[in-house]
């Protein structure tokens, strides 16, 4: 019979390889783009005066490729989970935010043309509560189960 | 706006110089490094915006300059009651010449058609009698019908799903932006791809 932490921990580490492949897989779909088009749909939220747009279009992909290479690495791992898990916070917050507010715009996630929706909301927190349970799993008297 | 008129003007040759977008509805150098093609709804609020707001400053900084061409594409959305129709008259009056003068006109006067669904009174008020009733004709024209279904067909081809989206092309890279644009962001995108 598996045990259930066998189980738990086969989970986690499949859970920390998926997160930290799709935060790869984000930072790439907008680095291999003008930086101008990321720029443009963090400015669609309407939530950043227009230097703090510059700052975060320039500086979250590059944040995004080290947190998912650091997850799937296995490296600093309670520091990159908290990291996805704050991220991830701050991403689907505004998300729900826009949908709420009827606001018709890309949700910027994985470069263009992905439209805020109840699919894209549904896919964030999903992400959101995987990388949550990473972040538990990820502290004292879980490490060990992640790594 | 005079400027506009004045650059439209001049201008005029090139309107049905290309050979895939729908006569009368772009406007530049075929020949211009950039081009740039504006799928939207005439009932679509942030497309209202990026027409007043942000076209015309890329007509200016661009167009007029010989470094973009732009080109105007329907693509009216099923959750808006109007905007197929609306987009069959601007096309309409496209082959007249007179498309920019109806879209202005659409998207000055949106909320108000919208609400009371008047798009043709709108449409009339901007034309001559004798253009109005050439428009009228067209409008039910299979051809001119065709060509917004056409458009709307390249817009789900380019895997557009909101309005506006600007496809920007520049050699082999065609670029997609969605929504309603910084100027800012758009010049600076536009300097790098022109450098």
């Amino acid at each position: 019979m598996v045990s259930s932490s066998r189980v738990l921990r086969a989970v986690a580490l499949a859970l920390r390889i998926a997160l930290g492949a799709v935060f790869v897989y984000a930072a790439w779909t907008k680095l291999r783009e003008p930086w101008e088009l990321f720029a443009m749909s963090i400015d669609a939220y309407k939530v950043l005066p227009y230097w703090a747009v510059l700052v975060v279009a320039r500086t979250l992909p590059w944040a995004e490729m080290l947190i998912g290479l650091a997850l799937m690495a296995g490296r600093w791992l309670r520091v990159s989970a908290a990291a996805a898990s704050l991220l991830l916070l701050v991403f689907f917050g505004l998300m729900v935010r826009a949908y709420a507010k009827g606001m018709q715009i890309d949700c910027g996630c994985f470069g263009l043309g992905d439209a805020i929706s109840t699919r894209t909301l549904a896919r964030d927190g999903t992400l959101l509560a995987g990388s949550l349970f990473l972040t538990w799993m990820s502290f004292p008297g879980r490490r060990k189960a992640v790594t | 706006m005079k400027l506009f008129a004045l650059a439209l003007t001049a201008l005029l040759p090139c309107l049905a110089a290309s050979s895939d977008a729908g006569p009368g509805k772009s406007m530049g150098s075929p020949n211009a490094p950039v081009r740039i093609e504006v799928f939207s709804d005439f009932e679509c609020p942030a497309c209202k915006g990026l027409h007043e707001r942000i076209l015309p400053l890329v007509f200016k900084d661009y167009v007029i300059p010989g470094k973009v061409y732009l080109v105007n594409r329907e693509f009216p959305l099923r959750m808006h009651q109007y905007s197929r129709e609306a987009a069959n008259y601007a096309t309409a009056a496209a082959r007249l010449g007179k498309y920019e003068q109806v879209a202005d006109a659409l998207f000055l006067n949106q909320l108000a058609w919208e609400a009371n669904g008047k798009v043709w009174d709108t449409v009339a008020n901007v034309l001559t009698p004798v253009e109005a009733k050439k428009v009228q004709v067209l409008a039910r024209d299979p051809s001119v019908m065709s060509e917004v279904e056409r458009d709307v067909e390249a817009g789900m081809a380019a895997g557009i799903n909101q309005t506006p989206t600007m496809i920007v092309t520049h050699g082999t890279s065609r670029l997609p932006v969605a929504g309603a644009v910084n100027y800012n962001l758009l010049r600076s995108l536009l300097d790098g791809l022109l450098k």
